[in-house]
């Protein structure tokens, strides 16, 4: 497996994985979704230049591709999740071509899982892309392409999917928000999420109601969102994170957004989102999660690690103005908080509203184990 | 008051009046012509024609449903709202005065008012929070001390509960000392109604604390149990000497039995964490410094006040190890933290603290990670009251001047945020902590549990 590298993945792609890779690791892609859209349109270059016999020739292709862009910014856990989940496709397509049948896996073992799946009235697979059944001659000596050039079109197709779905997550997401805000609720939310923002906004048409933004510091995003909201007609509050604890007994809803959901229902936000989910417990209030599907990541220890909660510039705290005190001062700045699951209430993503313990199933159904160390 | 023009969208006599409104000047038929009806309801329009003209020269009958786009229907709307009885008709006549014609938007009017009330009554639960006033035109004559004391705490030059009221107490002893007794009149009797607008001159700049309120209490119960036959001068001397007697007692050496009892608790190695800046916790760090202790100190800080720069230069400069963070950082470093050490406001009767904003949350925090929490409040803080929740009573920070508390890496444009429609601003000032978040509240007679906070009047011997 090791022998197919990126020697043979055809230069033209290579520049677009090179080109991506550094832009993740300058930081100069911003936001979960921006880095999961860019990865599938190079994951889409390289399969489509790609040149394989056989199945695992191209999953190798694409995991080493994917261990590249996971090296690069190892915090941006929504690159991973979709070499993962384009990994996923994959092996669907070539199992319902080359099988002719809907079984989503070839190997049939008795776990758990499997079980609890086979109960499930939940989409197992996706619907067959082609029709008639490919006659795939893997590792044909004459004519090592034949593989490639059959299933290429397929494949190019479940990419789209994932391109598709990735583009319409915040309509998917905002679907049934109104069926989540009543009228006259408040609602407080923390920092600058765009899902969270589709979500209000597309409330707002059907219910009027009252928005908390908790500018959260150092970065103060929640100013731009207090502004998007207002200028979008709903009365909004702009309040020092301060304050959250003490206007939380009149709040109704908190509405959170996540950077990463972890496989045990916990997740990463953006920092003061753990004082304003525990701040609710506290008081009893419902805690809602709106992320897209692209952020559940099969991994779940991270939080031990100390470096997991990325880092900023500690001078966005204390900064050089302060001279004599930055010598003989700590400045911590974390970006993300760790927020547990027993914290969280719902995630609502575009596939449907989840409660934290049946993440993990969500994870089994939407990657391979296979995948979860690329 | 508000709802009420909104109720007769279709007043009695709407159907009638409408298709005479839609013709401006209705059918001038002689008044003997004309029904009863038609004749009280013509008198009725002229009289609401009058008080229309009225409010228009005052359209500030708006009062706090500010936040709507002013038209000319809300005005008269509320200067007829003054007028029970008669809300049908000048609803549908006044707008027709200011003669804009406006005939489509006076039948709005009561649909309006409607929505007007809903879209600002998320915005009502906050009025009350105390706006900072500018410092009116003095009314009588103040003493200048008490002009220059007013004008730094509306600006936030004195800020701390125990700086304030040793502030305001020293003001007193110097308008005392300057106070002549008028002829046929007792100092005990007089001074009393001599000091009291200056009080409300301190009150209208910045709202008076637990702490002044307490002091001024006990300086007017002084004052009128002052005997009637001493001197004035003997008089005045021995209030001054009083009023200091209560500083030193009250406050320093309140504050160092504090400091020694609460040095008792850091023991070497301890992270302490503390939350902005209270002068009773700098107290105790530095005395714990000079017994000789290792330890070291996170500071979190939080705007609007951004204090716990100042504790932080005070505490570095002693040569104590600090770590400074904000406050959405305080999940990632509390698992560190080995003890709490809190300032408060005020305390009450069910043992909630009335604090800083932000207390509230570094408290919840240690109490779920089973940190200990300790409150370090002098006895004259406390307050028989009890507080429920942040909102009853609370104070808004000024928005105006954001640069300082704004890192310089944010570009001051991104800084320029204000109020807007549909946008408001809050900087609330004090949060309430409750007493499940406490561990021990440490005071000058004894470290209490927060449930017995309310025996502290006994265990003074009842000089509150």
């Amino acid at each position: 497996m090791s022998t197919v590298d990126i020697a043979t993945t055809p230069s033209g792609s290579q520049r677009s994985v090179e080109t991506l890779v550094s832009k993740l690791r300058r930081r100069q892609v911003v936001g979960s979704r921006d880095a999961a859209l860019e990865t599938v349109l190079v994951l889409r270059q390289v399969v489509s230049k790609a040149r394989f016999s056989n199945i695992d020739q191209l999953v190798a292709i694409i995991r080493s591709v994917g261990r590249r862009l996971v090296d690069a910014q190892p915090k941006e856990h929504s690159v991973g999740n979709t070499v993962r989940k384009v990994l996923h496709h994959i092996r669907e397509e070539y199992n319902t071509a080359s099988k002719g049948t809907a079984a989503s896996s070839s190997k049939v073992t008795y776990t758990i899982s499997n079980f609890v799946l086979q109960g499930q009235p939940r989409k197992q697979t996706v619907a067959p892309k082609s029709e008639a059944i490919i006659t795939l001659k893997e590792n044909d000596p004459d004519d090592p392409d034949s593989f490639s050039r059959a299933l290429k079109p397929v494949l190019m197709e479940a990419i789209q999917d994932v391109l598709d779905e990735l583009e319409t997550v915040y309509d998917n997401v905002s679907k049934n928000a109104k069926d989540h805000i009543h009228s006259d609720e408040i609602i407080l939310t923390i920092g600058h999420s765009r899902t969270v923002e589709s979500f209000l906004k597309q409330a707002a048409h059907y219910r009027s109601y009252t928005v908390i933004v908790a500018e959260t510091g150092p970065s103060y995003k929640g100013h731009e969102m207090a502004q998007s909201l207002s200028a979008a007609g709903i009365s909004t509050f702009l309040v020092p994170d301060s304050s959250i604890y003490a206007i939380m007994s009149r709040v109704n809803k908190v509405i959170i957004g996540a950077h990463a959901i972890l496989a045990n229902g916990g997740m990463f936000a953006i920092t003061g989102s753990l004082l304003a989910a525990t701040a609710a417990r506290v008081h009893s209030t419902p805690v809602v999660v709106c992320a897209g599907q692209f952020k559940f990541t099969p991994l779940w220890n991270l939080y031990h690690d100390f470096g997991a909660l990325d880092f900023a510039d500690p001078s966005s705290v204390l900064g050089f103005e302060e001279g004599s005190l930055v010598d003989n001062v700590d400045v911590l700045n974390p970006y993300y908080d760790y927020v547990g699951p027993e914290l969280v209430d719902v995630f609502i993503t575009n596939d449907g509203d989840h409660p934290p313990s049946s993440v993990y199933r969500l994870i089994k159904e939407s990657y391979d184990d296979d995948d979860h160390e690329l | 008051m508000a709802p009420a023009p909104s109720l007769p969208v279709h007043p009695p006599n709407g159907p009638t009046q409408a298709p005479a409104d839609a013709s401006a000047p209705p059918q001038q038929r002689s008044q003997k012509q004309m029904t009863k009806a038609e004749r009280r309801e013509l008198q009725e329009a002229q009289r609401a024609a009058k008080a229309a003209a009225k409010a228009n020269a005052a359209p500030n009958g708006a009062g706090g449903q500010s936040k709507q786009p002013p038209k000319a229907a809300p005005p008269p709307l509320t200067a007829a709202a003054r007028k029970p009885g008669k809300l049908a008709d000048p609803v549908l006549k006044a707008p027709s005065t200011p003669g804009t014609g406006r005939q489509a938007h006076a039948r709005g009017a009561p649909p309006v008012a409607e929505s007007g009330p809903p879209n600002a009554r998320g915005l009502r639960i906050f009025s009350h929070f105390g706006l900072p006033k500018p410092v009116s035109v003095a009314k009588g004559d103040i003493h200048p001390t008490i002009l220059r004391l007013a004008l730094q705490f509306s600006n936030f030059k004195i800020t701390g509960a125990n700086a304030r009221c040793i502030a305001t107490l020293n003001a007193f002893k110097t308008v005392i000392q300057e106070y002549v007794t008028p002829p046929n009149n007792t100092l005990s009797r007089h001074l009393m109604t001599h000091l009291n607008p200056q009080i409300s001159h301190l009150v209208a700049a910045r709202p008076m604390s637990v702490t002044m309120g307490n002091a001024i209490r006990q300086l007017k119960l002084e004052i009128s149990r002052m005997d009637i036959d001493l001197p004035e001068q003997d008089a005045k001397d021995a209030l001054c000497q009083k009023i200091d007697n209560y500083i030193r007692d009250r406050i320093i050496i309140a504050d160092q039995v504090i400091e020694e009892t609460a040095t008792r608790k850091i023991k070497d190695g301890d992270v302490i964490l503390t939350f902005a800046r209270s002068s009773v916790v700098q107290k105790v760090i530095l005395g714990a410094m000079e017994e000789g202790r290792q330890f070291s100190v996170i500071v979190v800080d939080s705007r609007p006040m951004l204090e716990g720069k100042r504790l932080l230069s005070v505490l570095s400069s002693a040569g104590i190890q600090c770590t400074y963070v904000l406050l959405p950082a305080l999940g990632s470093v509390i698992s560190e933290v080995s003890l709490v050490l809190l300032g408060a406001h005020s305390i009450h009767a069910n043992g909630a603290v009335y604090s800083r904003a932000g207390t509230a949350l570094a408290a919840m925090m240690a109490k779920r990670h089973s940190v200990p929490v300790i409150v370090c409040c002098e006895t004259y803080k406390y307050s028989d009251t009890v507080q429920l929740d942040s909102f009853t009573k609370n104070e808004l920070a000024p928005t105006t001047d954001n640069f300082s508390s704004f890192p310089l890496v944010k570009s001051r444009d991104a800084l320029l945020i204000q109020n807007q429609i549909n946008l408001e601003i809050l900087n609330p000032l004090y949060d309430l902590t409750p007493p499940t978040s406490i561990t021990a509240v440490v005071t000058e007679v004894g470290v209490i549990p927060p449930n017995s906070i309310s025996s502290i009047p006994v265990a003074l011997g009842r000089l509150l």
